[in-house]
């Protein structure tokens, strides 16, 4: 237990010395994203699913807009510039916005 | 200021030009049934697709979302909007709209025709798309001329054929395309694209369960075969969150992508995915040893949660267990035994060999090759087309139905096969004209084939390679193009040949041909619809076999019982069981149902086989399925086992309703004069019972060749009532039989006590 | 009937000041044709004049029960030129007058030819039928000519084409032939008398209307016209009762049978691309055969029509339009064609509507029919990439027979230059099309680029 406890720590030092900026813009995000799903899971746990869509188009938007922040820190990563090959971090950015309009305009022809 | 170069401004012209001619060739070749026939829609269920879409052009979307039919399933009535793929109601509908907007009238029933014509085209073009991705452009356009001709495509999609089908396998090549393209590029836009895609095909066609668990398997085996990659990753996540919210959408699916059995191999490939992906992060950041411990207790615990929470749920009844023709596509024996309705349907019976050949002919054998390829210079994307072409495969061989899936895959990788042929034959004649070519013909056999070989294992090299050799004489080089390009003329000659002899028939007008060649149209199925339309109620209700209840709407719009949206299995059973019943048995069935009609199809005047009575054993079986007590298929056997309708046929098939109905006053009819009267030209045999009246029904209409017939039920006034015998005079008292047995342990309470809301119960004496 | 000729004794009285006395119906032989389902009446009157001064008009009317049913009345002299009969109301009820080419001199005699089409008069009897019963009518008429004037001497026959006469009213003198009754003659008949005749017999002819026809006719300039016609047909003969039963019906092999199996329909003789269809598509049982003057069409629903059996089509064809369309000055064109053509023999038309949809872009339109019509409001059509909609001319009638079918014409302005309108705006379509094509192809390196520059 202690040796994963000393990983973990590891792990934070790693991550604030190497991540740059932009990218933990983008973790922060995901971390609030992250406390609303569980918020929303709590809600539902709580109160109950009773109108089904509305709990869902809410929780899997929260996921989806997690899903989709992971993917524009992958792509803006420049770690990872060469498996994204054409894809400048502009381009991503677009892409990213492009599917949240698809995204919510789904969510609110969902959520009734 | 930019120049186009010329030669990419050739290549593409002419990349242009076939798939023009493609799209051409494909769309006059489904035209066989529009010019020997008419332009009218075809079938069963076209025609139900047809109305759904009358409706909606007359009606606006919103109405035909909230679409309540009480003309169907009477006296239930069915939510259409609720109960239908609207994809291909809302993409004629918008065609429609769009060509009003300009004002060139044309009838939606026009629009309905042709549609699968022009979405041919359509799917030749994303089928180029795909196999140029996977391959090359070349072999791009092979398998677009392919699946433009290809007759087990046709046979879902010519002019008339107005179903799902003809719009879902472009919607499925595209979808594939954009996911292919997706995970080249790792973009997330390819990646939507793909999810609304894939929503049009959920839209379209309940295949898209096909989608949705190949693309999720096609990236489980990548991770398997240790291939991940963020671009992976970004374009199934994308994909998958997507799809699923768009899948949604529709009505008629609802909530199942997240319930259902079928649809939880994806969600769990999406966890999957998610977790390699932490895990690959985390091992960016972290050395091995440590990364090994965090693994272990991280992979421990997702798995322990995983597994609750499919238990926990599957428990709860959150997530259904797998539909009945789910099952059917593992058990081929399963339907039989347990869902004779889904065994009934022709479609729905497994493949014979003769059939792959007759869809798909010299591409049976060439895909293969093709698959070879792929799987010898593997990438990606090869990976996908080869998991595809291997479950289409089989779920081709367990159902007749999906061939259509099947066709497609095989169109792709026969192009592949012959471009690699080609372009390894070809090519070297140019590089060899100048070349001396006075070799040994032995040898160039020889070679040649050691060559092939070779260049089946490394293709890559292949051009280099042969060129070292030298070894190819241009006579076999030339023979081997020769014999490529007959084979692939006569893939076109039977193509046509199949799609005009066996596909192009509307099969609500048949034509028979006279010993002069001369033809002849059988009308007989409008015939009797139209005089149903023009000559009953408005509200009168047809009671027929639930093959018929679609055309019935359409084209006779009378309310039906039983249409070929099976729903209603106990429905059907009730049908079932008054055509198979006698007639006055029947007659209370019918009663009870308010029918004022009631319809069959009768083959035996023209020898036409798909007859009601050959469809009989399907109506005692159905029937059986839910009234064991009085309806029992071995009543309708012969002692020998044997279904025969003359004189040693069973007397309880002798004497039901179907047969009354089929063969009332056919005993008097001499077909000919050298068979005997009552002779069944369908069955080969004299009817047994020849001499009836009906008590209960009368002979409303027959068609010319006797193919449709119509009764009418007699109101109760209208008949004398058969005489009881005197000594059956008497109120039959039910001896009381237990109906418990080891299976049926539940008890039924006999007079039962109503129960008045609000009120007390008064105590009777 | 008593009632009836109460009632005709007074109008007796009236009819000296309504008509005019001295004129007598010196002779009249009638003939009152009921071999088809229509009631076919023509009289040829002999005029006398006894008073002094010449008469230039005659008075036609016809019995109260059956001016209902008229349907088309005409009058001819002697040298078979058409009498204008203009229909008025006096006491008598509706009459007709006629007015003379020549005006009757004093005491001089003249024949004119008067014919009535009735429809709706022969009453099936007994109304419904099972299928292998023959089809018995009954007529319902007039022992005498039902005249304003004094008839001299009269003799009516009747024409049945048939040898099974169930019954007939006998008012002698009359005598039966092959397939005729003769009455009459009857001398000194009074004006107005009513001697209720019923002829009751067997009548095979097709019992058919049309109860609603809508006829199209869209006119191109292009060089076409198009007729449509959306037929709504019933048997009007005597109901089936029970069953019908095609074993029965295959055996009897007869012609002679109440059912209709076919019918015939004539077009103009330059009609091509026909078609025959319904709402479930092409009706396969159709012959076309081009006589020498026009095109006959053989059509059979798709069922054998019984009695109170209906079905309805839709027949459509097309004609060139230079045998209809006429030019005159100043852009002035003018539109001749039949307002209502032959659906079949005999045939009776219960409802017609006719619009004729002109060109884009006409001005001054102008309509004159044979017959009163009732015109319709006007609405406009668009078709194929119209911006400007296309005026229908629409109007409707009721109760016709074959006699109406006479020309209609329409005048009216229109400019040629409106016909290059739809190919322009096709090709300025198309050019605009590749020009963004162009641009496109132009602009695609441009569109992604910024984004690599930015980059870097």
């Amino acid at each position: 237990m202690s040796k994963t406890t000393a990983v973990i720590s590891k792990f934070y030092k790693e991550y604030t010395s190497k991540t740059p900026k932009k990218l933990k813009i983008i973790d922060a995000y995901l971390f609030y994203i992250v406390l609303t799903g569980i918020v929303q899971f709590g809600y539902c746990l709580l109160v109950g699913t009773f109108p089904f869509n509305s709990f869902l188009s809410g929780f899997i938007s929260c996921v989806s807009s997690f899903v989709l922040a992971v993917c524009l820190r992958l792509q803006v990563n420049p770690e990872n510039k060469n498996q994204f090959h054409g894809i400048s971090p502009e381009r991503g950015f677009a892409d990213f916005i492009f599917a949240h309009v698809i995204l919510h305009l789904v969510i609110m022809n969902f959520i009734g | 200021m930019l120049k186009i170069n010329t030669k990419t401004g050739l290549s593409s012209l002419i990349i242009f030009t076939v798939l023009l001619l493609a799209w051409v060739a494909g769309f006059s070749s489904r035209l066989f049934a529009v010019i020997r026939f008419e332009s009218i829609i075809h079938e069963f269920d076209p025609w139900f697709n047809y109305r759904a879409t009358a409706y909606m052009v007359e009606n606006g979307f919103y109405k035909f979302l909230n679409w309540f039919d009480e003309r169907a399933w009477y006296p239930l009535g069915r939510i259409v909007g609720g109960t239908v793929y609207p994809g291909l109601m809302i993409t004629s509908g918008s065609i429609h709209y769009i060509l009003h907007l300009l004002n060139i009238d044309i009838h939606i029933r026009d629009i309905c025709v042709f549609l699968a014509p022009v979405f041919s085209g359509l799917t030749a073009i994303s089928t180029y798309l795909l196999t140029k991705e996977l391959w090359s452009a070349g072999a791009g356009l092979f398998a677009a001329c392919f699946i433009a001709i290809v007759p087990g495509y046709i046979s879902r999609s010519v002019a008339g054929s107005y179903d799902n089908e003809g719009i879902a396998i472009f919607a499925l090549q595209f979808t594939y395309f954009l996911w292919l393209k997706s995970v080249k590029t790792g973009s997330i836009f390819w990646a939507c694209m793909t999810a609304l895609s894939y929503f049009y095909m959920v839209s379209a066609w309940g295949g898209y369960v096909f989608i949705i668990n190949l693309i999720p398997l096609h990236v489980f085996v990548l991770l398997l075969m240790g291939r991940y990659s963020n671009r992976l990753f970004t374009s199934y996540t994308t994909f998958y969150i997507l799809g699923l919210l768009l899948s949604m959408q529709i009505p008629f699916v609802g909530f199942q992508p997240i319930r259902t059995s079928e649809h939880m191999a994806a969600s769990g490939v999406f966890a999957l995915i998610i977790a390699v992906a932490a895990l690959k992060y985390l091992q960016t950041m972290l050395s091995k040893s440590e990364f090994k411990s965090l693994f272990i207790v991280g992979a421990l615990v997702a798995a322990a949660v995983v597994f609750l929470a499919v238990v926990v749920l599957t428990y709860a009844g959150y997530i259904a267990p797998w539909s009945g023709r789910f099952y059917s596509l593992w058990d081929t024996g399963y339907a039989k035994i347990h869902i004779p309705i889904i065994a009934s349907v022709s479609e729905h019976q497994p493949t014979t060999w003769f059939s792959f050949f007759f869809d798909l002919h010299v591409l049976v054998t060439t895909f293969p090759a093709g698959l070879w390829y792929c799987i010898k210079n593997i990438n990606d994307e090869r990976v996908f087309v080869v998991l595809y072409a291997l479950s289409a495969v089989y779920f081709a061989g367990v159902m007749v139905r999906l061939m259509l899936t099947l066709t497609p895959v095989v169109c792709m990788l026969s192009g592949v096969a012959f471009s690699v042929l080609l372009d390894l034959f070809l090519r070297e004649e140019d590089t060899h004209r100048s070349g001396d070519s006075d070799v040994d013909d032995e040898q160039t056999t020889s070679s040649n084939r050691r060559l092939y070989d070779k260049a089946g294992r490394v293709p890559k090299m292949k051009h280099e390679q042969v060129r070292e050799s030298d070894g190819i004489g241009a006579n076999i080089r030339s023979i081997i193009i020769v014999v490529m390009l007959l084979l692939l003329m006569l893939f076109a000659v039977h193509c046509t040949w199949v799609t005009s002899n066996a596909y192009s028939s509307p099969s609500i007008v048949l034509a028979s041909y006279g010993n002069d060649g001369s033809r002849q149209i059988l009308d007989d199925f409008r015939e009797a619809y139209y005089w149903l339309s023009q000559n009953t109620d408005d509200n009168a209700r047809v009671m027929s076999w639930w093959d018929y209840g679609y055309q019935i709407a359409g084209m006779a719009n009378r309310t039906t019982l039983v249409d070929n949206n099976t729903w209603n299995n106990s429905h059907i059973a009730l049908v079932g069981k008054a055509m198979s019943s006698n007639e006055s048995a029947a007659y209370d069935i019918m009663t009870s149902l308010d029918v004022d009609y009631v319809l069959v199809i009768f083959g035996g005047v023209i020898g036409y086989s798909g007859d009601d009575i050959n469809k009989f054993l399907w109506m005692v079986r159905i029937a059986e399925g839910e009234h064991p007590k009085d309806i029992r298929e071995g009543d309708y056997f012969t002692e020998h086992g044997e279904f025969r309708v003359d004189s040693e046929g069973s007397p309880t098939l002798l004497n039901c309703l179907m047969y009354k109905l089929s063969y009332y006053r056919f005993g008097e009819l001499k077909l000919d004069y050298r068979s005997p009267s009552g002779f069944d030209r369908t069955r080969g045999a004299v009817i047994g019972n020849k001499d009836f009246t009906l008590t209960y029904l009368e002979e409303a209409y027959t068609t010319e060749h006797w193919l449709v017939r119509i009764y009418r039920v007699k109101k109760p006034h209208e008949f004398n009532r058969p005489r009881i015998p005197f000594s059956n005079r008497v109120v039959k008292s039910q001896s009381f039989i237990s109906k418990k047995n080891t299976k049926r342990k539940k008890g039924t309470i006999k007079n039962k006590p109503v129960i008045v809301k609000g009120k007390k119960l008064l105590k009777q004496a | 009937m008593l009632k009836l000729i109460i009632i005709a004794f007074l109008f007796t009285n009236f009819h000296t000041k309504t008509t005019n006395g001295a004129i007598i119906n010196k002779n009249v032989e009638r003939v009152i044709d009921l071999s088809t389902q229509l009631v076919k009446i023509s009289s040829a009157i002999t005029l006398e004049n006894t008073g002094k001064d010449a008469e230039s008009k005659y008075i036609i009317t016809l019995e109260p029960n059956s001016i209902r049913n008229l349907s088309f009345i005409s009058a001819k002299d002697s040298y078979k030129e058409e009498l204008k009969v203009t229909e008025t109301k006096n006491e008598l009820g509706q009459v007709f007058s006629v007015k003379l080419n020549h005006p009757l001199a004093a005491s001089r005699t003249s024949t004119i030819n008067v014919e009535f089409v009735l429809t709706n008069s022969l009453v099936p009897y007994p109304s419904s039928i099972v299928q292998k019963d023959k089809q018995l009518v009954r007529y319902f008429g007039n022992h005498y000519f039902y005249s304003p004037y004094l008839t001299t001497k009269q003799t009516t026959s009747v024409i049945v084409n048939t040898r099974s006469i169930e019954n007939y009213s006998k008012l002698k003198p009359v005598s039966q032939s092959d397939s005729s009754i003769t009455y009459g003659p009857y001398n000194d008949v009074a004006a107005l008398t009513v001697d209720p005749m019923i002829v009751h017999f067997e009548n095979n002819a097709p019992f058919l209307s049309v109860t609603r026809l809508e006829r199209l006719i869209e006119v191109s300039h292009w060089g076409n016209i198009a007729v449509e016609e959306n037929i709504d047909i019933l048997h009007t003969g005597a109901k089936l009762k029970g069953s019908f039963s095609r074993y029965d019906y295959q055996r009897d092999t007869s012609n002679n049978h109440h059912s209709i199996k076919s019918y015939k329909t004539i077009l103009p003789a330059a009609a091509h691309s026909v078609y025959y269809r319904d709402s479930n598509g092409n009706i396969s049982t159709s012959q076309v055969r081009a006589r020498k003057d026009w095109i006959e069409l053989e059509l059979r629903p798709r069922y054998p029509l019984f009695g109170g059996w209906r079905s309805s089509y839709m027949l459509g064809y097309s004609v060139p339009s230079y045998q209809y369309l006429y030019k005159g000055v100043n852009n002035q064109y003018a539109l001749r064609m039949r307002l209502i053509d032959n659906v079949f023999d005999d045939m009776h038309v219960e409802y017609l509507e006719t619009s004729v949809v002109l060109p884009v872009g006409v001005t001054n339109v102008k309509l004159s029919t044979p017959y009163e019509v009732e015109r319709l409001s006007d609405s406009i059509a668009y078709k194929y990439l119209d911006t400007k909609g296309r005026p229908i001319i629409r109007f409707a009638k009721r109760n016709l027979v074959e006699q109406h079918i006479q020309d209609l014409e329409i005048t009216y302005e229109w400019q040629p230059l409106l016909l290059l309108h739809e190919p322009v705006l096709l090709s300025i379509a198309l050019y605009l099309l590749f020009i963004v094509v162009i641009i496109y192809v132009r602009l695609d390196f441009s569109i992604s680029k910024p984004e690599h520059v930015k980059t870097q």
